[in-house]
């Protein structure tokens, strides 16, 4: 079946996960995504884990024996791995005349061009905006620096954990106090982040569609944090309320009990959500209905609402009885809302529903053999999304597309491309 | 900023939608599309989520409906009855996408599958949002927004560090404010978009499957990969990313009690850190020749005894003080952990219009809302106006639209069709 983009042509000048995840999402939506690299300065994830098995080391994970994967060359890390699966890479050094002509070049036949340096980066470089404009009149340049091109902190750095303190979302996860925050055990807003990047892009791509005008995009990595605060602005500015954290608990939509309960097991936890009676009655009869649950304090919704600490402690010496998956169907056999903690080992190999779904697909690579990467998780009737794009492939190798880039594309003939290469221009 | 036109300026929006999927419509509104949110004639479900303005719970009070349904047309509807349904099929063809967050299947028994509502309008693009999809052995399970952020593997990420022998006394923690339906709606703008871009080719409209528990589950980051490389579990952190071994923490708290979270040069060396607290006298023995070594900044021993006495020099002071605006002139991944209002006053995003200022006639009053996400250099997003009444625009839909008279209106009223 064909792809949504198959039309769209995106120069790719990301990095790490914020700025490489949303051409990953276009590439998976069908965009042909040219990553552009140089050898001093490489995403500092190609040289970071897991480094991925390969040859024997492969062959021992496979069995299922110990083995130690070599983490050397720049081709084989798992991370950079996820982040660019469907994605084209080159070698292009911009900082020579003579590279820049060609990425000018590239311009031209590209649709977009992304890139998540510091501010002013480009401009310095005199490829900014401006001067590509020129090259292709058309063009949507999306920049994405950590908290925007203009404004007194353009020139502040920011990854995942920087946007998401500074945007309140840090704050907003954890227990309440004497707790400190939890925050987030992982980069939210490097996904996040790239969300609204490949949101900004697409976008764009439909404004132009639609009046023939590129544009200039200033997507930060924070503002979309700051966007996804919820109701907390709105309850300062209407009703003067700062935030507070309220743990696991569902103050604004009641339920009692709700939370991550223990299960048997090590470290295994079930989260319930009980929003009525009927749902009440289904827990307890599921639980076997426990005596301590004719208590009063128990007996109506708000009772339950104001004790939950109490019955928090009373659940969970029910929980910790039972498996949680055996536990998991039970109560939604009932009709309960109730899920494992799931972990990853969880979701990659027992979850039936996202193997229905096809959460990761196998895509082959040229030097480390084929592995599973998380596909788009919107299954798309006429035009679906797939995470190895239209070149069906995981992450790009340093430089694997230059000859198709450089020779295909931009009809440069081989021998000057083994000429730029001597001058380390590509 | 030569035009006010937004992103999706020709588009036009049908949402039927609770929570799972409001903020699609807040988005597609805010990219600039006209949005018609249809609700049963007694009102939304999620005008019932809190919290409420001034705290007294009523439809028309609720911040959570005040929010996420921002720069959106209202009318009610009763698509469940006959002539409700008729409506709903009149309205269809002036429509480009419909959001629907009913059950799987609901549509379908309601006699309008994807191929029957494409019958009506073959352009036409359905975006449906599910706790599980579809189809498959999950697709009739309840989800909350806690349950999908625990099947989701989210929670597994966060939480607080273990006790030593890595035995943990806290549970996993779901982050607050409702990201299940943040990350799934973020990814059905996504492929709304693709199939719009894919519709200016063919003149087709297709069909959109969204599951909460996919989208929930592609949105962590190392935990994945660990696994799939390595069969390496990760252990969730206080305040850090959950990894495969416990590290030093980057949450450092302050004299009164707040958070700063710093770390160091991404990848780099710890010198722009020594440089710091030596400039006020904080850096205990750092400046040592010993440490200069990045190799030897690594060595646990030494990495925790670094991190000591940073956490050290950050309690000495106030949050006020403000100290990762410095930290960041050391090019450090320095931020303060603020609480959301914070940066309402923060003229960094006042300079941006990152937050926006709506009216409330109703009311006679003015509150801050969250502005734009991106900044954009021709297509402007919309931030406006309130969220609408229960059937603010029932007399503009049937009436103007599809020219149903004043009088035929009142009955349909009185039928509780809208």
């Amino acid at each position: 079946m064909p792809f949504a983009i198959e039309n769209v042509r995106i120069t790719d000048l990301t990095w790490l996960l914020a700025g490489a995840g949303g051409p990953r999402m276009l590439a998976s939506l069908g965009a042909e995504d040219i990553r552009i690299e140089w050898k001093d300065r490489l995403d500092m994830l190609r040289h970071g884990g897991p480094p991925i098995p390969i040859g024997e080391e492969r062959e021992k994970f496979l069995r299922g024996e110990p083995f130690v994967a070599k983490n050397d060359g720049v081709n084989r890390a798992g991370n950079f791995g996820e982040n660019n699966p469907g994605k084209r890479g080159i070698s292009l050094n911009l900082r020579t005349e003579k590279g820049k002509e060609i990425f000018k070049e590239l311009v031209r036949i590209s649709d977009i061009v992304v890139e998540c340096f510091t501010a002013n980066t480009m401009e310095r470089l005199g490829l900014g905006y401006e001067t590509l404009k020129k090259v292709n009149p058309s063009i949507i340049y999306v920049q994405q620096p950590g908290f925007g091109k203009t404004g007194q902190y353009a020139d502040f750095v920011s990854t995942g954990p920087v946007a998401q303190a500074i945007s309140g979302l840090t704050e907003q996860s954890g227990m309440p106090t004497p707790y400190s925050p939890a925050g987030w055990g992982y980069s939210y807003m490097d996904w996040s982040g790239a969300y609204y990047c490949a949101m900004a892009m697409l976008s764009a791509l439909y404004y132009r569609a639609r009046t023939g005008e590129g544009q200039y995009m200033d997507c930060s990595q924070a503002e979309p944090g700051i966007f996804m605060t919820g109701t907390a602005i709105l309850d300062y500015s209407a009703n003067g309320r700062v935030w507070q954290r309220y743990g696991n608990r569902s103050p604004y939509l009641p339920a009692a009990p709700h939370g991550a309960y223990r299960c048997q097991g090590k470290d295994r936890w079930i989260a319930i959500s009980i929003f009525n009676d009927d749902d009440w009655r289904a827990m307890l009869k599921v639980l076997g209905n426990p005596a301590w649950a004719k208590d009063a304090k128990f007996a109506k919704f708000a009772a339950r609402l104001l004790n939950q600490e109490e019955l928090d402690k009373l659940v969970e010496s029910e929980t910790v009885k039972h498996e949680p998956f055996d536990l998991m169907n039970r109560l939604q056999g009932a009709g309960v809302a109730a899920g494992v903690c799931q972990t990853a080992a969880d979701r990659i190999y027992s979850d039936p529903q996202l193997k229905h779904r096809g959460f990761q697909k196998a895509l082959p690579h040229s030097e480390v053999g084929d592995w599973p990467y998380k596909d788009f998780p919107v299954h798309m009737s006429e035009s679906p999304a797939y995470v190895g794009g239209t070149i069906n492939r995981g992450f790009p190798c340093y430089g694997e597309d230059n000859p198709y880039v450089y020779g295909t594309l931009l009809g440069i003939g081989d021998g000057e491309q083994k000429q730029l290469a001597e001058q380390e221009i590509i | 900023m030569s035009s006010a036109k937004g992103f999706l300026f020709d588009l036009r929006v049908l949402e039927i939608a609770d929570e799972r999927g409001e903020f699609l419509g807040k988005l597609l509104a805010g990219a600039g599309a006209d949005v018609v949110k249809i609700e049963p004639p007694g009102g939304n479900r999620t005008r019932a989520i809190g919290p409420f303005y001034q705290d007294k719970p009523h439809p028309e009070r609720s911040l959570f409906f005040w929010h996420y349904n921002l720069g959106k047309h209202g009318v009610t509807l009763d698509i469940k009855k006959p002539a409700g349904h008729d409506l709903l099929t009149r309205l269809i063809p002036n429509f480009d996408i419909l959001i629907h967050t009913g059950a799987p299947g609901e549509l379908d028994k309601m006699g309008l599958s994807y191929k029957a509502l494409s019958a009506i309008n073959p352009r036409l693009i359905v975006a449906a949002i599910t706790p599980f999809g579809q189809t498959g052995p999950w697709r009739d399970l309840r989800g909350s927004d806690i349950v999908h952020l625990a099947l989701g593997g989210v929670m597994m990420n966060c939480g607080y560090d273990p006790m030593p022998g890595m035995e943990y006394d806290t549970p996993p923690i779901a982050p607050q404010m409702w990201h299940a339906y943040h990350i799934t709606c973020n990814n059905t703008y996504m492929a709304t978009l693709g199939a719009l871009l894919y519709r200016e080719q063919t003149g087709r409209g297709q069909f959109l499957d969204a599951s909460i528990h996919q989208a929930v589950s592609t949105c962590t980051e190392v935990d994945i990969p660990h696994m799939v490389y390595a069969r390496q579990p990760v252990w969730r952190q206080t305040g850090r990313h959950a990894m495969t071994t416990i590290v030093a923490g980057s949450q450092s708290v302050t004299k009164d009690g707040r958070y700063v979270n710093a770390s160091g040069v991404l990848g780099g060396t710890q010198l722009p850190l020594f440089e710091m607290l030596n400039k006020y006298g904080a850096a205990d023995d750092l400046m040592d020749e010993k440490y200069k070594d990045p190799a030897v900044q690594k060595d646990p021993v030494v990495s925790r005894h670094i991190n000591a006495v940073m956490k050290r020099f950050i309690q000495s002071y106030k949050f006020e003080r403000d100290l990762w605006k410095e930290g960041q002139t050391y090019n450090m991944h320095w931020s303060p952990i603020r609480k959301p209002h914070e940066n309402l006053t923060d003229p960094h995003w006042a300079a941006r219009k990152t937050f926006t200022k709506v009216y409330h006639e109703d009311l006679d009053k003015t509150f801050a809302y969250n502005g734009a996400p991106w900044l954009a250099g021709k297509s402007q997003w919309r931030t406006g106006p309130r969220a609408p009444h229960l059937g603010e625009h029932n007399g503009e839909v049937y009436g103007k639209e599809l020219g149903i008279s004043t009088k035929e209106l009142t009955k349909l009223k009185k039928q509780e069709i809208i």
